[in-house]
């Protein structure tokens, strides 16, 4: 017989369905603290989770400095020029030397507190009882404007520039006879910029390589969204394998499965890294791959409980784990080493996405052997032992 | 055996000729040795691997289309028609009709018994939009509520003219390969390749509330004959610009029209010649030049599938605008059997047509959304009622008709209703930020599949070696069917094709191993192998299965470069099954089959 290269020797027999309450046990702690981590977040950290602009709604704008800056600085250039409570963090891996991640609530030039302003400045200007109508789109970068009469779009812009605030193009749209007019206001980036430059001089800022701002309403329908797709591919998952196999396989794989997902999301919560779209995707992926090992195990188990018909069915698990030992790591080992390297040599995006897939592929495979089998188990105890007495008895 | 060896080394051999095709632009551009390409593959061979967004820079957004907003603006509409119609027609002295909530029109009456008077024939023409959902006789107040149907056709056409909208404007921007996508009630743009510098002039462009305009040609002007003229004149400069003439007679009168015009297949020009025309010879000021882009006819005056612009000379002065369009809708002509869009104005409308109609008879009238020629009907008689039909014309099938006379709603639809639309999400990215993104990508890649290579190499010897042979497959397939389909790839779309590396070599190593274990039990290394790659396959698809449901879940959730992410995974997936099963059982069969005693390093 031919010798092979073996980091797991063949025939050993390590006693996994005998310890299930144990890992069961860990399991449980493990979820609950992954839990528990976000009602600590928030009263530790001030959010849940750290979640990233397009869950959280707001602005996020990358800005390189012409040279060392101070956050603090910075903090307080943003907050004398409108905008509040910027957070300001350091990039270490960007393109360019002084990169700082700005983070602020705001999505749009005119926040919903300055409008009763500028519609008192513009009936000042106008005439008080001329302005019909007054419309700001939260989000938006828009204002509607309607008077009784013509105006002059300079005379509107006018007003708007001594409260602050810097439009593109005052248009009139809609009838004639309608007197109404679009602002077009400035983007967000460019007041940033400016106030920056207000607060640092001149020339502090080199360039502005990334900006990203979502609306209130966009985000919460993004995560509720996200949470909805990761339980629908969970279902997906567990309807195909209860068809493919038989149906007490399939709320072992939905547990394994929900498991795998809950202790990524705590592992974010516990580093607090930044939880985007991008981690539901790789939540999305781990789920996905963490069933090629349960369904390596469970494959098993099906091949061996038809041929070991006189051992007891968790013995027949027991075996199965340990005959398919050696490629349920190896095959988890090549994604998790190519993920480690997208997690150390990798930025931002694929950084925070190779972190949820190395932490998956653990949890994945642990779970295939410590959680999906186990409850296999249980169910199969529990709820088939008559059917399995019979058909040993028929056969 | 032999035999099914070699029909499948052909196969293969032919599959991976086909790859290396299509991947071949997209390596080219790559390279940057575009012009290296045989001019047969430029020419049949053109779609390539795009970069998205985040990797070349660029500018994505999200606009939600107030749909609720079209939908109250109608109701508004609708109660002031009512209020109008039942004053004139049923000598109602005293209504108020009022919207309330999104969707209901209260009506009052003064005294209460005039309420009688909005009865069933009189709702009649109104079947459409609304019904009756109460009325209280002693009050004189009558509740109206609109059409359920009827308000999911006005949110549907609200999104749909967001997308004509947007896309219409996009199209002036010139950029390489705009998208724009309907997302539900959102309209998703991503124009990647963009400049920074553009950003703010590009949102601008998108945001803006449309305009549409009526405006009537001056058709057989002696102006168009002098510029055409100057334009024959200025050939050389010019090289494009040529020389339309067009006919047509009045239905009633037969009285001849004729036009000079000018046409180019590249806008630019025209706009490059108007603009550099001498102060003699300059547009009139109050007249202008409008554009239309439409089929090229050939000699025979057969349409073609080019498109060309052709100018059409203009009063300035607007006869209309779209504010005073209350409705617009495809119908079918029983006599021509054709499309036909028929358009309804409101009171004020309805007598400025009139008039315009009637005082244009035989002309032509322009239909410009955010200034371009969208379709330019000829005026066949004074049309009173407020209701105009445009008869669609040309030679087309009916089926493009319809497509026509469907976007000549939307467009006229954009006029009557323009749904406001809110930015909800934006992204800008610089294009330094994609080139360090992706160099950093390139390496951990790089780091990654070595440590693969060389793992399997290791582990398995030989079979590891035909495991890699299989992965490189594997991504040479997977590439070449995103050349093939013209995919985006994203950022998170590199860490797709890393990941697959990653899973590429699993399906080997669970083949591995079971075989492994059948040598163990005392096979023959062809048993062992068969017995192996046999059982094993089930186990490798149902691992697949699961994968790609992930992949097409993610795919439905996702936008922008979550969605390259899970394409890349998807196609990575399918061609993973096929080179770790059915390729690499093909070297396996080449090894093992040829002799009898065959050993297997493994």
């Amino acid at each position: 017989m031919a010798k092979f290269f073996e980091l797991i020797k063949p025939n050993h027999n390590i006693e996994f369905s005998g310890r299930m309450n144990l890992f069961l046990g860990l399991s449980m702690f493990l979820v609950t603290l992954s839990i528990a981590m976000l009602p600590i977040n928030h009263f530790w950290r001030g959010h849940t989770l750290n979640y990233g602009i397009d869950f959280r709604g707001g602005t996020e704008i990358q800005v390189a400095f012409s040279g060392e800056q101070d956050p603090g600085r910075i903090r307080a250039a943003m907050q004398n020029n409108g905008f509040k409570d910027t957070e300001v963090v350091k990039i270490r891996d960007a393109a360019f030397p002084n990169t700082f991640l700005l983070r602020f609530g705001a999505v749009s030039q005119v926040s919903e507190k300055q409008v009763p302003e500028v519609e008192a400045a513009l009936r000042a200007s106008i005439g008080a009882d001329s302005l019909r109508k007054f419309d700001f789109s939260e989000g938006g970068d828009k204002l509607y404007l309607r008077f009784n009469k013509p105006v002059e779009p300079a005379q509107i812009a006018e007003v708007l520039k001594s409260k602050g605030i810097k439009n593109n193009a005052v248009q009139r749209y809609g009838r004639p006879e309608d007197n109404a007019y679009e602002v077009i206001l400035v983007g967000l980036d460019v007041e940033v910029r400016s106030a920056l430059e207000k607060g640092l001089g001149a020339g502090a800022v080199h360039a502005i390589p990334s900006v990203e701002s979502v609306g209130a309403k966009a985000s919460s329908e993004l995560l509720a969204d996200g949470v909805k797709s990761l339980l629908f591919a969970i279902i997906c998952i567990m309807v195909y394998i209860a068809v493919r196999f038989d149906f007490r396989y399939g709320p072992g794989t939905i547990i394994a499965l929900l498991h795998d997902a809950i202790l990524v999301m705590g592992a974010f919560a516990l580093t607090y890294r930044e939880f985007s779209l991008v981690t539901i995707a790789a939540i999305l992926t781990v789920i996905g791959y963490s069933m090629n090992d349960t369904i390596v195990v469970f494959d098993r188990i099906r091949e061996n409980a038809s041929r070991l018909r006189d051992k007891k069915f968790d013995r027949v698990v027991n075996i199965s784990i340990n005959e398919t030992l050696s490629r349920t790591i190896l095959t988890s080992a090549t994604v998790f080493f190519v993920t480690l390297a997208m997690n150390i040599w990798g930025t931002g995006v694929i950084r925070d996405f190779a972190f949820a897939m190395n932490v998956g592929v653990i949890v994945g495979t642990y779970s295939s052997i410590f959680v999906a089998a186990p409850i296999l188990i249980w169910l199969n105890e529990r709820f088939f032992k008559n059917v399995g007495t019979k058909s040993k008895a028929s056969a | 055996m032999e035999r099914s060896w070699v029909y499948r080394v052909v196969l293969y051999s032919l599959l991976t000729l086909v790859a290396l095709v299509f991947l071949a632009p997209s390596a080219a551009t790559w390279l940057g040795k575009d012009d290296k390409l045989p001019t047969w593959m430029k020419k049949h061979v053109q779609n390539k691997i795009q970069l998205g967004l985040d990797l070349q820079g660029g500018l994505h957004l999200v606009y939600e289309v107030q749909v609720d907003k079209a939908v109250s603006d109608k109701a508004d509409r609708l109660a002031s028609d009512l209020e109008e119609k039942l004053r004139k027609e049923k000598k109602v002295k005293q209504v108020r009709a009022e919207r309330s909530g999104k969707d209901e029109i209260d009506l009052q009456f003064t005294p209460p018994t005039d309420a009688a008077r909005l009865d069933r024939t009189f709702l009649k023409e109104y079947q459409k939009y609304l019904y009756e959902d109460g009325r209280d006789a002693a009050k004189g107040t009558v509740k109206l509520k609109i059409d359920s149907d009827y308000v999911d056709e006005l949110r549907d056409y609200a999104v749909r003219q967001g997308v004509e909208t947007i896309r219409n404007r996009v199209d002036k921007l010139a950029v390489a390969e705009p998208t724009i996508i309907r997302k539900g009630t959102d309209i998703v743009v991503e124009l990647p390749g963009l400049k920074p510098d553009d950003f703010e002039r590009v949102k601008n462009l998108i945001g803006r509330t449309a305009q549409l305009e009526f405006k009537m040609q001056d058709d057989g002007s002696e102006y168009m004959k002098k510029l055409s003229g100057v334009a024959v004149a200025r050939k050389s400069e010019f090289p494009g610009l040529e020389i339309g003439h067009d006919g047509w007679q009045e239905k009633d009168t037969g009285t001849p029209h004729s036009d000079v015009y000018l046409r180019d297949k590249d806008k630019g020009e025209l706009e490059r010649f108007l603009a550099s025309l001498s102060k003699d010879d300059a547009v009139p000021s109050d007249h202008e030049i409008g554009f239309e882009q439409v089929p090229a006819k050939d000699d025979e005056g057969t349409t073609t599938p080019d498109k060309v612009w052709r100018t059409y000379y203009l009063h300035k002065r607007a006869e209309l605008t779209g504010e005073y369009i209350t409705d617009a809708e495809v119908n079918w002509d029983p006599q021509t059997g054709r499309p036909e869009v028929s358009v309804t104005f409101d009171h004020e409308g309805a007598d400025l047509f009139e008039k315009a109609s009637g005082s244009n008879i035989g002309r032509k009238m322009a239909i410009i959304l955010d200034e371009k020629i969208n379709s330019a009907p000829v005026i066949e008689s004074r049309i009173g009622g407020g209701r105009a039909r445009i008869t669609m014309g040309g030679f087309s099938d009916p089926f493009q008709l319809q497509q026509e006379a469907k976007d000549l709603v939307a467009v006229l639809r954009t006029g009557a209703l323009p749904a406001p639309l809110k930015k909800t999400f934006e992204t800008q990215v610089g294009p330094t930020l994609g080139r360090d993104a992706v160099e950093k990508a390139k390496f951990s890649m790089m780091i990654g599949s070595l440590a693969v290579v060389l793992f399997m190499l290791l582990y398995y010897r030989v079979s590891g070696f035909i495991a890699d042979i299989a992965m490189v497959m594997n991504i040479v397939y997977q590439l070449a069917i995103l050349a093939a389909l013209g995919a985006t790839l994203t950022l998170p779309g590199i860490a797709g094709v890393v990941l697959t590396v990653g899973m590429a070599v699993d399906a080997n190593i669970i083949i591995y191993e079971r075989i492994r274990e059948e040598l163990r039990a005392g096979k023959s290394a062809r048993g062992a192998v068969d017995a192996g790659f046999g059982r094993a396959f089930w186990t490798v698809f149902d691992a697949h299965v699961t994968n790609l449901v992930a992949g097409i879940v993610l795919y439905s959730y996702g936008t922008g470069p979550i969605r390259g992410f899970a394409v890349t995974l998807m196609i990575g997936i399918v061609c993973n099954l096929f080179t770790s099963v059915w390729l690499s059982r093909s070297m396996f069969d080449y090894i093992v089959g040829r002799k009898q005693n065959a050993t297997l390093s493994i």
